[in-house]
């Protein structure tokens, strides 16, 4: 790595879209972090000294006891009405929105209280996602002391530095002899008292404006790394809770699975109607007719023409049986009961390129799961035949820690795109039904690689 | 009889086609979808129109829309569905929609040459054609009802003939009985229905619809 390119992001960095939105989120989210603190501290200070009888303050200048139970009472009081209001929920909303749009932080909202059936007091109190809401208002205030200080003295301090130069000679051009109290300027080091310096001449602001550009050159780097610690808060307090999480993907899942079904369904009955179907009812037609041609009895009125239909429904009736035998086969390949390896071997049989099997499996799987990687394996194939322009693919089955491991490789020319179809998608979707998953890589130029990952159990 | 075709199944639509062609009709055009076959009833204003239900684009009901619509359009115009699945709401959709002059069979039926061509005549001539499925359904409604409790097995025979829409000389040859035979069983189901006896063959089968859809 060579000077320039590790210099030029240090001074690109206050110029980035990132840097404007990482200090716009500071400044839009730092009411939320001095409301809650500050509306707490006067509630139960005040409460203190009201309700607090007698003098407020005994002798030795400590809160009577009395003081300091009315504040601890007001406190509890006001946490638990945050929480049960929803009055928590809503202020985080705001930030895990200004989140999402200012940092790309997409944090899923957790389940609104009512979505559950949980009215009631006791499962407002009880509402998990409000009080890690509150927990993030009360965190939120150091990290907001910091980010007050990222955006006030590195990049406000920093800019106002890198101006004195510039209006040095329009303020400070008294005639000689007079004199001027020297100008102070802001370091990041003056809140424990270090690195404050005075300026006097002209030449001192070059001092300014050099400290104003270290300053703002690490800004960005500074306010980088406070907003991730904030980003932390926010992933951790704002999103569902883990059971939440697993609730919501069990049922995305659930709805797929149900779709999926419909879907096959509706699809087998098109393709019965469109297919055996017809052939048969065509068939019927044709016999129907060679048996007008036959005649009731005796000699036969049209021989030619009814050997022609008898022909057809002949035909007829060999692609009919073709269809539902390719039909059935859609529906459960009955090799699939001899097990993955015999299923798959059959499969890279017929593949349209050449197709190499590798299967290291100690244990059947269930059968849901041999019927889940039989159809990725048949669907990838597929895929490789129309897209990859692939010569070789090679079908590799094994089992890590419990997991069924299918992938397939192949040698073409990559680019494949779950978002763009060609079924990917559909795979994904069947693999998360049993928590699985599925793995592309699939560079233009290739090649192109995908690992289905699921339990062997479902 | 001059007759269009409206069929998206290649072979089955040839194989129609040609069977009509056997008999001695006219097929002026046979088109793929719902919209063709308005194009196709505009241009030729055939007899009778036989569609296929589920067309493209949307393989849901577009034949039996485009039947309404053509009943509605060109009144001498019979129309005859044709279907893989028979559903007595949609033969009622069809009836309702115009009481004479229309069919609703299976696609098996076309295996019967002479029942199938004997059905598009009936509805040509402004008759109708029910499939003996949607009438096996409606029967079975009825029995449970009690409605047909005080017909003899025979008669329920002949009541579903002619639900079908058959004439009396038809039920006489479906069922081998004299023609005189069937006009008495007319009479006593019309009796112990309660149905008002009917001059034309079509009247009657709507009343016996009528009944039994009640």
């Amino acid at each position: 790595m060579d000077a320039v390119s590790l210099v030029s992001p240090v001074l690109r960095g206050p110029f980035t879209g990132r840097a404007r939105r990482e200090v716009a989120f500071c400044v839009l989210t730092l009411p939320f972090g001095v409301f809650i603190p500050l509306a707490g501290f006067f509630a139960t200070v005040d409460a203190g000294l009201l309700l607090g009888s007698g003098p407020p303050w005994v002798a030795d200048g400590n809160p009577s006891g009395q003081a300091v139970a009315a504040a601890v009472g007001v406190a509890a009081l006001l946490t638990v009405l945050l929480v049960t209001t929803g009055a928590a929920r809503r202020l985080t909303a705001a930030c895990r929105r200004l989140a999402g749009w200012l940092l790309g932080e997409q944090v899923t909202a957790p389940p609104p209280l009512a979505s559950r059936g949980a009215r009631g007091l006791a499962a407002r109190i009880a509402d998990g996602p409000g009080w890690r809401a509150l927990a993030y208002l009360l965190l939120k205030f150091p990290v907001m002391l910091l980010e007050c200080f990222a955006v006030a003295v590195l990049w406000g301090a920093g800019l106002a530095n890198l101006t004195y130069p510039f209006w040095w000679l329009s303020f400070r051009n008294h005639s000689p002899g007079t004199r001027l109290s020297p100008v102070p300027v802001i370091t990041p080091f003056d809140w424990i008292g270090q690195g404050h310096f005075t300026v006097a001449t002209f030449p001192g602001t070059f001092a300014a404006f050099a400290a104003g550009a270290g300053m703002v050159l690490a800004a960005p780097w500074v306010t980088r790394t406070v907003v991730a610690a904030d980003r932390r808060l926010i992933r951790g307090l704002l999103s569902p809770g883990p059971l939440a999480r697993r609730l919501a993907d069990l049922e995305r899942t659930r709805a797929l699975a149900v779709d999926d079904a419909a879907t096959r369904l509706r699809r087998l009955e098109r393709d019965l109607h469109d297919g055996a179907q017809i052939r048969l009812a065509t068939l019927a037609m044709n016999l129907g007719m060679a048996k007008k041609k036959l005649g009731d009895s005796g000699a036969v009125p049209d021989a030619d023409a009814a050997r022609e239909l008898v022909d057809a429904a002949l035909q007829g009736a060999r692609d009919a049986l073709g269809e539902l035998r390719e039909l059935a086969r859609g529906i459960h390949p009955p090799v699939l009961d001899n097990g993955l390896p015999d299923a798959l071997a059959s499969l890279a049989a017929g593949s349209a390129i050449p197709a190499r099997l590798a299967c290291r499996l100690p244990a059947r799987p269930a059968p849901a799961i041999e019927a889940i990687a039989y159809f990725c394996a048949a669907e990838l194939l597929a895929n490789a035949a129309k897209h990859s322009a692939a010569s070789t693919i090679k079908i590799d089955l094994s089992e890590q820690a419990g997991r069924l491991m299918l992938t397939v490789a192949d040698d073409g020319r990559g680019g494949a795109d779950p978002p763009r179809g060609s079924g990917l998608a559909g795979l994904a979707q069947r693999a998360a039904v049993v928590d699985g998953s599925l793995t592309i890589t699939s560079p233009p130029g290739g090649p192109t690689r995908v690992t289905v990952e699921i339990p062997l159990h479902a | 009889m001059r007759i269009v075709i409206a069929e998206d199944a290649a072979l089955f639509r040839a194989g129609l086609a040609r069977l009509l062609e056997d008999e001695g009709h006219q097929v002026c055009a046979a088109v793929a979808d719902g919209a063709a076959l308005l194009a196709a009833a505009d241009e030729h204003h055939p007899d009778v129109v036989i569609a296929d239900i589920r067309m493209p684009p949307a393989y849901t009901d577009e034949g039996l829309r485009a039947a309404v619509e053509l009943r509605r359009a060109h009144p001498g115009t019979a129309v005859l569905v044709l279907s893989q699945y028979i559903e007595t709401v949609y033969a009622a959709r069809l009836l309702s929609a115009s009481p004479s002059g229309v069919g609703y069979l299976l696609k098996d039926r076309v295996a019967d040459v002479d029942e199938f061509t004997d059905a598009v005549t009936r509805v040509a001539a402004g008759g109708t054609a029910l499939d003996p499925e949607v009438v096996r359904h409606l029967l079975a409604a009825s029995r449970r009802a009690g409605g047909l409790d005080p017909l003899t097995a025979r008669e329920r025979d002949v009541l579903a003939l002619m639900a079908e829409g058959r004439s009396n000389a038809g039920i006489a040859t479906a069922l081998v009985l004299t023609l005189g035979t069937v006009e008495k069983h007319v009479a006593s189901i019309f009796a112990k229905l309660g149905l008002p006896a009917s001059e034309t063959d079509n009247r009657r089968v709507l009343a016996v619809l009528l009944y039994l859809r009640s």
